[in-house]
């Protein structure tokens, strides 16, 4: 992937999101402690680190699942206390999780309908009552959910219920839905495991294509170091917890505590 | 089976495809289906299939959408649904008696109402417990309001039995109170509310339930009002209740009484929803047909077969039984009930002569 073929999207002085001195606790065991980084906007930001040193929690924090014991969350220059993760929702914040959420009962196309639920206006009972200004608009979400089908080569399965696929395109229909409410942030945990190389490959496509023609300010969760440092502009180490790097691959990549943290270090 | 084919049939809107019956034949289908129902089956079916088999055979059905609505689209479990069929019955009686002239329908409207806040009062529980904690908390609602209809006399007109005579029926001055005009009024209001269930469930609303159902803190993730959600199934799933209550009492039973709404009512629901099918409109009509003419025709049976040989009360338990078992092997085959089954004899019907 040349630096060419994918211009990257520009990238905003502002952070979109600070992270501040966020401390996570589940009863005696400390989840996250003193957590603070900034992600700006239009940038692509890994989150990485060895199993259990907080990641998910942290995204879990950022969109209200979980409350931190201390710190705030800042979006879009806004601090808030007591986010949850529907008001998270309706500021423009939209996340895949790591174990596939889908809703299994229902199709592709329905599941992607569903995550326009914060853009439909006409209340159930015009939609029941069929007034045309309740069918203009549902063809006006149809559309956009056809767009993002489209987007992401997954229309042959419009109809197909998501219980159904295969690991690989229910994640990719999890991403479909997170994009159907346009977010301005988008929280991946962990968008490739278990996909082999062409099906990552893919996914990297997608994720920079989001980043690139949405102006999508994305952070993601992921093991791969490889993916990390090719489609990252910036990145964030944790370990047991806490923050241990935090900047451009190439600087994260050579940092000491990195490499003792991932490979142990020489004694 | 070629008359099932999809060729040339092309959906070109967004509108098209949103259509509940897309095929030519379908719709074809849907209105010989009407017309039968409204037509020929009042004209030719004897009194005693109108008012002791298909009326029952329609109020059922509309309980059971009632409590899919609320259990297999939204994922609520309830056993409160004879609870929310007596508070609209009662409902009903009452809005009747106390209102100088108030529509039949009307009232029906009514009940339904008061039972959709019944509804939404008793669903509250929903938004902290879920599963077979929430039937509990759902029986309490059947205990109580049978407890509160015979305890308080009001609401029964101070008639000492508890059993009050429902008034004739009729609409718009016609006279429905004969077994034909019975049923015509009770398809009348099946069919609309059917209508409606399904315009619903494919509406954003039933999206929203399904997405409950399936992963409810996923659908808070993506924004949906959870709570609201639930909430919105227990009173449009009461409501549909509620009015299957009123013509229960109105056009079924001719009486309005606690006792024909308590629990087994309530299981008797449940298990026409589970064998016609949870999540699936159809089905609601299957079970109910599954539940109230298997057993009778399984008793003429019965009756013809080993009448002279077995004893009549013995028969009776017989049928129990074989009823029981029945549902049981059935539920073992085809866990996803009747409308699973019409779903897949319909996939091949499709593709028929191939396989897919």
């Amino acid at each position: 992937m040349s630096a060419a073929a994918y211009p990257p999207a520009p990238v905003a002085a502002a952070p979109l999101l600070a992270v501040e001195g966020i401390s996570l606790s589940f009863g005696g065991v400390k989840a996250v402690t003193d957590i603070s980084f900034a992600v700006r906007s239009g940038e692509i930001c890994s989150l990485i680190g060895p199993n259990g040193a907080g990641k998910s929690s942290l995204l879990n924090v950022i969109n209200g699942v979980y409350r931190p014991q201390q710190g705030r969350v800042v979006y879009d220059g806004v601090a808030s206390m007591r986010i949850t993760p529907r008001r998270a929702a309706r500021r423009g914040i939209a996340r895949t999780f790591q174990n596939v959420a889908l809703f299994k009962g229902m199709s592709v196309l329905d599941n992607v309908l569903a995550g326009r639920n914060l853009h439909v206006r006409a209340g159930w009972f015009r939609q029941v009552l069929g007034l045309r200004a309740a069918r203009d608009e549902a063809d006006g979400h149809r559309r956009k959910a056809e767009e993002i089908l489209a987007f992401l080569h997954i229309q042959a399965y419009r109809d197909t219920p998501v219980g159904k696929l295969p690991y690989g395109l229910q994640k990719r229909v999890e991403l479909a839905r997170a994009l159907a409410a346009e977010p301005r942030l988008l929280l991946l945990d962990e968008p490739m495991a278990g996909m082999n190389l062409e099906e990552k490959m893919d996914m990297s496509c997608f994720i920079l294509d989001i980043n690139r023609d949405f102006g999508t300010t994305v952070v993601l969760i992921e093991h791969d170091l490889g993916v990390v440092m090719d489609i990252s502009d910036h990145v964030v180490v944790l370990d047991y917890g806490r923050k241990i790097a935090d900047g451009a691959p190439a600087e994260v990549r050579d940092n000491p505590d990195v490499i003792a943290a991932y490979i142990g270090s020489a004694h | 089976m070629l008359l099932l084919s999809e060729t040339g049939q092309f959906s070109t809107r967004y509108a098209d495809d949103r259509r509940v019956f897309r095929l030519r034949q379908a719709r074809l289908g849907i209105i010989a289906l009407l017309a039968f129902s409204y037509l020929v089956v009042p004209l030719w079916a004897s009194d005693y299939w109108l008012s002791a088999i298909l009326i029952p055979f329609l109020v059922l059905s509309l309980a059971g959408l009632g409590l899919n609505l609320l259990t297999g689209y939204a994922g609520q479990l309830s056993l409160g649904t004879a609870a929310f069929m007596a508070v609209g019955a009662f409902a009903a009686y009452n809005f009747q008696l106390r209102v100088e002239g108030l529509p039949f329908l009307a009232s029906f409207l009514l009940g339904g109402l008061v039972a959709a806040a019944a509804g939404v009062v008793f669903g509250l529980p929903s938004l902290r417990i879920k599963g077979f904690y929430l039937i509990v908390s759902t029986l309490a609602a059947q205990f109580l309001v049978e407890w509160a209809l015979t305890k308080f006399g009001w609401f029964s007109n101070f008639n000492p039995s508890g059993v009050i005579t429902a008034p004739p029926l009729s609409v718009l001055g016609v006279d429905l109170s004969s077994p034909a005009g019975r049923y015509l009024l009770t398809l009348a209001v099946v069919t609309v509310l059917f209508v409606v269930a399904v315009r619903i469930v494919r509406s954003d609303l039933g999206r929203n339930w399904m997405a409950v159902r399936d992963m409810d803190t996923a659908a808070a993730v993506i924004g949906i009002p959870v709570a609201r959600t639930k909430l919105l199934a227990f009173a449009i799933g009461a409501f549909y209740c509620g009015v299957a209550g009123s013509l229960w009492a109105f056009a079924y039973l001719g009486t309005v009484e606690p006792h024909g709404f308590d629990l087994n009512r309530s299981f008797q629901v449940l298990f026409i929803v589970i064998i016609g099918g949870l999540g699936s409109i159809l089905g609601n009509f299957l079970g109910a047909a599954f539940i109230v003419l298997l057993p009778l025709l399984m008793s003429n049976l019965g009756g013809s077969l080993l009448g002279g040989v077995i004893d009549p009360g013995d028969t009776e338990n017989l049928q129990k039984i074989l009823f029981g078992v029945l549902i049981i092997l059935f539920l073992i085959r085809e866990p996803e009930g009747l409308a699973s089954l019409w779903r897949g004899l319909r996939a091949r019907a499709r593709v028929w002569p191939l396989r897919d």
